[in-house]
């Protein structure tokens, strides 16, 4: 196939070795919106979404509501970070939300010092908690061959346990005050909420990582071939144990944030991340099954993700009671996009 | 290199295309005819893989199946099993013409097929084995474990086989997982039994309880047909042989009197038309390579896949391996690069012990393996850049890099190695087999490797690909890189190796040395 296609040689000559000049506008279009399928659809979704939500309530266009999105999506945003990772490399991990908790109840146990007062230096043992958490995931899925699947699903009902034996089933209503200045909902800078910049800072750092290091190029490669970046020389397994560390990290980073915005830690708060954190990934476009996809699918999936729970909430015949199934339908109908676009671009740049 | 190549001279190369008929079974042999097959013709888009080959099988007969890789064995029995179907030409079956749609009805026929690639589910127990897909239940729709156990021990005691029926077939060896399927095919009622290389991976006494299996089988009236390589394991127990090349018949020869040699000279052919013809010839090797040995190994073995291997590539030095499929060469390769531990033996690298536990280890080493299967090298889903700096990205780039840089590098890799076309831009599936071999090589070419391993560099590469390969493996062996070459096909070895060795079942059983002359029987008469 690729035989027949002229040498890419000349500077007219397209990506994929097609004269870019060649065909109408049209084509070249098509060509071109079939190559960056998978960021395009999500971007659709999201369009359609916004589009709809602003002619159907009169407040979802205003900057407050935005606010509102921003500060709602903030902490998903960050535990998505970590999934994106995790995803890329073709695994899965099923323990952020507890993670999360964990870190966040660990946060505020220091804080208070019933047992051992650290003041907001608790922040950092909820930090290095949540890391060695996803650490620990790493190496029985890397080093030791359980499935990511199982090993996160254990992880999640351990991380639960304890953040129950420390809070000792109860909540703790106090949190640092760090924690309430960076993930509270009032709290804001130039009128943009604290905790989606966090989220910016995690989301950007993120997508440093996987476009400029080779850190982040292994990871693709990993999850693109496992084998073949095996027998390239890089070590997988190391590769598969980062990601989960970062994504238990950034569970936990979420995870704190929450405890900040509620001003409490419980054992069961905030169990919603994981199918958040998860869903918006997916959404973004990125592949459950590794090598494809990035933080740029992840914002577009976690703004799809904010934007939708959000203007569901605005619409005033939609009784609260089916929110949860529309949601989850319109979530379908989104996946089914992706889905589509990404057959579409498969089959046309094989036709090139 | 300087190959010498010698004129139409040498041992008996008046066997030319007129090869004399089998005579009809019919008039020496009172076996009746079960499967007969008259010029059959397969054609795969441009390509005739069977031109107008007749065969038969009678009943209560072996009949061995040769030929050279691509000769058209295995597109003949995927016809007679129902998996293709002949564009001419007419298959009979007892005595009827038939036309077998699928594998099921091929199957309903009675023509059972046992693949090299066992099928065979190792997770379950014997009897399920021999019943699969068909086992007995009770009355209540379960499946009857008694009767199956039972069923199973008596089926397997017919066929000889003294097995236990619980045991798990994963944890029997490779040889005894082929009886249970054997008698598996045999217990849904086939009365032909295609056998493809069925040797191949077994030790002598294995291979010899196989063949007292057939003739057993063979008394009982059934029929087999027997593909190998191993020239002296068809001779062992057919009672006639055909013989395949470049997808004709050659001939079909009662085994009385048929030597190894004959078959060689039958399978490879000796007539002036045939393109190969400047091989057949014993081709003289060049002089032997002065330079320092930077690859030694001695006594290398790892059970079930090599034994007692010893081997020394110099460094300028191609030193190529000839064998059959699963004559453990890219076991050796394998553990050459890490991903495979042998149990006994030393590995030297420039005169330096080493016991690679890794690819990423053997990398370091300067070790590069281009292995046989691409699927486990390339990612398709990929561009050719991100393909060709892997390796070596650590080397490559800042630990802060765009894909500026990075393509520059590989684009002129690309261009080194004759990708075409040319782009690094594109993604690596969208390549043709061959420039995909030629990304998989450009990245390992990203650093000077010292050791160089080739694993079947140039299988299914058109010519122009092919000569451009093998033309840049020269121009490093030139800047001194040692050079490993397995391959399954003699030309390629010949062509262009140094010394070349020959493995067969796990053991070199003979090199060739520098100067010395070497043919293509020569090489297939040692495999």
């Amino acid at each position: 196939m690729a035989k027949e296609l002229p040498q890419g040689a000349g500077s007219g000559v397209g990506a994929l070795g097609v004269d870019r000049r060649s065909g109408s506008a049209w084509e070249r279009g098509l060509r071109w919106a079939s190559r960056h399928a998978r960021i395009l659809a999500p971007l659709l979704t999201l369009g359609v979404l916004v589009a709809f939500f602003g002619v159907a309530s009169d407040r979802f266009l205003d900057v407050a509501n935005f606010q509102n999105i921003f500060s709602q999506v903030g902490r998903v945003a960050i535990a998505a970070t970590g999934i994106t990772f995790v995803l890329l490399c073709a695994e899965i991990d099923l323990s952020i939300a507890s993670v999360a908790s964990l870190a966040g109840v660990i946060s505020a146990f220091f804080y208070v010092g019933t047992w051992l007062d650290l003041g907001s230096w608790g922040i950092l043992v909820g930090l290095v908690a949540g890391a060695l958490i996803g650490l620990i995931n790493g190496f029985f899925v890397s080093r030791l061959g359980i499935p990511s699947f199982m090993m996160t699903l254990a992880m999640l009902t351990i991380s639960v346990g304890l953040a129950t034996w420390v809070t000792q089933g109860r909540a703790i209503y106090e949190a640092p005050p760090l924690l309430r200045t960076l993930g509270g909902s009032g709290s804001r800078l130039f009128g943009v909420p604290v905790v989606a910049i966090v989220a910016g800072v995690v989301l950007l750092l993120g997508g440093f990582v996987l476009g400029y290091t080779k850190f982040g190029r292994y990871v693709y490669m990993t999850g693109g071939n496992r084998e073949a970046a095996e027998m390239s020389g890089v070590n997988t397994g190391q590769v598969v144990m980062v990601c989960l560390m970062i994504s238990g990290l950034t569970a936990g980073i979420a995870g704190m944030l929450d405890v900040g915005r509620n001003s409490n830690a419980s054992a069961t708060a905030g169990t919603d991340l994981l199918l958040a954190a998860i869903a918006a990934v997916v959404l973004g476009g990125t592949s459950l099954f590794g090598g494809e996809g990035g933080i740029r699918n992840t914002v577009l999936g976690v703004l799809i993700f904010g934007v939708l729970s959000n203007g569901l909430n605005l619409l005033p015949n939609v009784s609260v009671y089916v929110k949860d199934a529309l949601e989850g339908i319109i979530l379908v109908g989104a996946l089914l996009l992706n889905v589509v676009a990404l057959r579409v671009e498969r089959v046309r740049t094989r036709a090139e | 290199m300087a190959s010498t190549q010698h004129g139409l001279s040498g041992t008996s190369a008046s066997a030319g295309p007129a090869v004399p008929r089998a005579p009809s079974l019919l008039a020496t042999d009172p076996r009746p005819l079960l499967l007969e097959l008259r010029g059959v013709t397969k054609r795969f888009g441009g390509a005739t893989a069977l031109n107008a080959v007749d065969f038969d099988l009678a009943s209560g007969e072996i009949h061995g199946l040769l030929g050279e890789n691509g000769a058209g064995k295995s597109t003949l029995m995927k016809i007679l099993s129902g998996v293709h179907q002949p564009d001419e030409g007419e298959l009979t079956f007892r005595g009827e013409a038939v036309r077998f749609g699928s594998p099921a009805e091929a199957k309903a026929h009675g023509i059972g097929m046992i693949f090299q690639e066992l099928s065979a589910i190792g997770s379950l127990s014997v009897a399920e084995n021999v019943f699969r897909g068909r086992q007995p239940v009770n009355r209540l729709g379960l499946v009857d474990w008694k009767r199956m156990n039972a069923e199973a021990t008596a089926t397997l005691r017919e066929v000889g086989v003294d097995l236990d029926a619980t045991a798990r077939v994963g944890d029997l060896p490779l040889g005894a997982q082929q009886l249970v399927e054997i008698a598996w095919v045999i217990s849904s009622g086939a009365e032909v039994i295609i056998l493809d290389e069925p040797t191949s991976a077994l030790s002598p006494p294995e291979a010899e309880r196989l063949f007292t299996l057939m003739r057993q089988l063979r008394l009982r009236g059934k029929s087999l047909i027997f593909i190998s390589h191993f020239l002296e394991d068809v001779l062992a127990v057919s009672d006639r042989v055909t013989i395949l090349k470049n997808s004709r018949k050659v001939a079909t020869l009662p085994n009385e009197g048929l030597t190894k040699g004959r078959l060689i000279e039958l399978m490879i052919g000796k007539d002036a038309t045939d393109l190969a013809a400047g091989y057949e010839q014993a081709t003289a090797l060049p002089p032997p390579v002065a330079g320092s040995a930077v690859l030694e190994i001695a006594g290398l073995t790892a059970p079930g896949a090599f034994a007692d291997v010893d081997l020394t590539v110099r460094a300028g030095e191609i030193v190529g391996i000839f064998g059959f499929l699963g004559a453990g060469m890219t076991e050796v390769a394998r553990a050459l690069f890490g991903q495979l531990r042998p149990t006994a033996g030393t590995t030297r690298l420039g005169g330096m012990g080493i016991a690679p536990r890794s690819p990423r280890e053997a990398k370091r080493l300067g070790i590069a393996y281009l292995t046989e299967n691409r699927r486990a090298t390339l990612f398709p889903r990929h561009e050719i850049y991100k393909n060709v700096t892997l390796a070596h990205l650590d080397r490559l780039v800042p630990p802060v890099f765009r894909s500026g840089a990075e393509v520059a590098v590989a684009e002129r890799q690309v261009r080194r190695t004759g990708v075409r076309p040319a782009n690094p831009q594109l993604l690596a599936g969208h390549l043709s087999g061959g420039n995909q071999q030629k990304v998989v090589l450009a990245k390992w070419l990203t650093r000077q490797p010292r050791l160089l391993i080739l694993n079947e560099p140039t299988r299914g590469m058109d010519v122009g690909a092919k000569r451009e390969v093998l033309d840049l493996v020269k121009e490093l062996k030139a800047e001194g890189v040692a050079i490993l070459l397995l391959s399954t096909e003699p030309e390629t070895v010949i062509a262009e190796c140094d010394r070349v060795l020959v493995m067969s079942k796990g053991r070199v059983t003979r090199e060739f040395g520098g100067g010395e002359r070497v043919s293509k029987d020569l090489l297939m008469g040692h495999a």
